[in-house]
């Protein structure tokens, strides 16, 4: 996937300017930059949530700016969101069901009767999911609701939901903001682990040991622009980045 | 268990509902029950709605073109009351396409802003033409007829209003254990996670408002066979908005048992407060206020809390409501 001189403005606030991002199959591509760089706005602007307004977004070669959500999601490329945005009152099964809305297709009238080929597509959706959701190790709670889970398990549920949707290239949004250690590792193997399903992924994240230990490459972005990219002992030791990030931070954390 | 108590809960429903007309029930009563089908559609239709996050005033607006579609064509083209109730339908879905087609991908205040005026402009429009008989209605139509049956007697109507129901309550019913209610539940609970997995928001809230404007629709032409008649004071906005109580007070979690719940009670509400005459409705408002305020998930809500873990952990009212809460089957 890439861009090209991509840019959105807000009025006259411009939260992201000209930029230039090249994710490579395979990889684990990290986009870091301080609060407000406009981080989330480009997962907007990739996902179809915001139309650019300039530049142009190129994935699998196929051009997908301005597209909407949905078909963005149908190209293979797929998101997770910063805020636990779940369906609180279903079950993490359900929630991850509804992640199978693209493959479990048998045509609307089908569906309605509950034809068997109908039925043969839920099936199929229902092992999908389960096999999801042992995949994420959420086996234990699979039959609890969505909102009376904690903070980690909605995490990785978030993630399940979009792997559910069988991405080419997942952008994951702050997968570990609000967990503890422990958690933190786990999700990291995770993340991991769903590169070696032939995932590409594409991370935006806040904390700077989580970047540096799982990414191949990264991108740093401050007020919507490109400030550096490479590899993570190269971005440790560039200067800019420094000023404009780490260096307000403890160096012992990066 | 939870199954056999539901099954044997269905049946007696079943039963009760089938020999109601005949309990030595006194003709005004009959007349309530007559009234209640389609009042009990409108609420299905709301709850229908609300699955994909749009709430709908324009409910009796389609009413009214199911009723004047029906009536139309059997006083003009003197055509049988059946295929009409088809052609009622197939009309409301056609019309819905043309006024929502703009208004649906612009969210749902738009849509909200657009039903009101669709129930106000339905209301004049029907009320000013004289072709439809002008603020007077149309003339009065003879029975509805299947062979030599002629459905004149309350009991009769009261049979044809319940097949009605119970066809639209299956038919929901199938449409919210699929994929497709599947997809409607998402995006009513979450937008934006719901167009992030592939569901397109705009064509699945399009099937939901059209698929609601048929049974609407049909819900008209049963008014048809119920009055013989179609008269624009039936159709006002008032009406339509009272609907959403049925909802409310039922349970909004409960997208089937939920509006017919509610139907009943505010149905008999306003009966057993006869004696506070013109204070009735005021006090009806009030009963509602008191349970939208103590009871937020609805009659319902309370009864699957307070009877559920009798009934198998509730689990039968859920199922029933559409929202089916059953543990996954977990492949081997």
């Amino acid at each position: 996937m890439e861009t090209h001189n991509l840019g959105k403005s807000f009025g006259r606030l411009q939260a992201v300017t000209n930029l230039e991002l090249n994710v490579e199959e395979g990889e684990i591509h990290g986009l870091i930059g301080p609060n407000g760089a406009g981080k989330t706005t480009v997962f907007n602007l990739l996902t179809g949530f915001y139309p650019p307004t300039t530049g142009s977004v190129f994935f699998k070669g196929e051009s997908i700016a301005g597209l909407d959500p949905h078909k963005v999601a149908e190209k293979g490329l797929v998101r997770s969101f910063q805020q636990t945005y779940l369906f609180m009152q279903s079950t993490v099964l359900e929630n991850v069901l509804v992640g199978c809305h693209m493959s479990g297709r048998a045509g609307a009238l089908r569906e309605f009767l509950h034809t068997s080929k109908a039925r043969t597509c839920d099936r199929q959706s229902r092992s999908d999911s389960m096999e999801i959701i042992r995949f994420m190790g959420l086996e234990p709670v699979a039959n609890e609701l969505a909102g009376n889970l904690p903070h980690g398990y909605q995490r990785a549920l978030g993630v399940s939901i979009a792997l559910a949707c069988n991405p080419t290239l997942l952008l994951l949004d702050e997968p570990v903001t609000g967990m503890n250690p422990t958690e933190t590792v786990e999700m990291v193997e995770r993340i991991r682990n769903i590169r070696e399903r032939g995932i590409t992924i594409l991370l935006v994240e806040h904390s700077m040991a989580v970047v540096m230990n799982v990414c191949d490459r990264i991108t740093v972005i401050s007020y919507g622009q490109k400030i550096a990219e490479g590899l993570p002992a190269e971005i440790r030791s560039d200067p800019e980045v420094i000023q404009a990030y780490l260096g307000k931070e403890d160096e012992g954390a990066a | 268990m939870p199954k056999t108590v539901r099954i044997c809960l269905l049946s007696l429903l079943g039963a009760v509902l089938l020999t109601l007309p005949w309990m030595n029930v006194n003709d005004y009563i009959l007349q309530v029950l007559v009234a209640f089908m389609p009042q009990a559609m409108m609420g299905l239709a709301f709850a229908l709605a609300l699955k994909v996050g749009l709430p709908r005033f324009d409910i009796v607006g389609w009413q009214a073109v199911g009723a004047y579609t029906s009536a139309e064509l059997m006083l003009r083209a003197h055509w049988s009351f059946w295929p009409t109730i088809l052609v009622a339908g197939i009309i409301a879905m056609l019309l819905g396409w043309i006024c929502y087609r703009a208004a649906l991908p612009r969210g749902m205040m738009v849509f909200l802003l657009f039903g009101m005026v669709i129930v106000l402009a339905v209301y004049q429009l029907f009320g000013s033409l004289s072709f439809f008989g002008g603020w007077g209605g149309t003339g009065i139509l003879p029975p509805v007829a299947l062979g030599s049956f002629k459905f004149t007697s309350r009991q009769s109507v009261y049979y044809l209003g319940l097949g009605f129901l119970v066809v639209n309550v299956f038919v929901y019913y199938l449409l919210y254990k699929s994929r497709i209610g599947r997809a409607w539940d998402a995006i009513g609970s979450s937008l934006g996670l719901a167009s992030s997995v592939g569901v397109n928001v705009v064509r699945y809230r399009m099937a939901n408002v059209l698929i609601g404007n048929f049974f609407l629709a049909i819900s008209g032409s049963y008014l048809i066979a119920c009055n013989q008649m179609a008269n624009p004071g039936s159709f006002t906005f008032a009406n339509s908005v009272g609907v959403m109580m049925y909802v409310v007070v039922g349970g909004l979690r409960f997208a089937i048992a939920g509006p017919l719940a509610g139907a009943v009670i505010i149905t008999l509400i306003p009966e057993y407060l006869r004696f506070a005459k013109q204070w009735a409705p005021v006090l009806t408002g009030i009963v509602t206020i008191a349970i939208i305020v103590f009871l937020p998930n609805g009659l319902l809500g309370l009864f699957q809390k307070r009877v559920g873990p009798w009934l198998g952990k509730g689990k039968w009212l859920a199922r029933l409501s559409g929202r089916s809460k059953e543990g996954p089957e977990v492949p081997v």
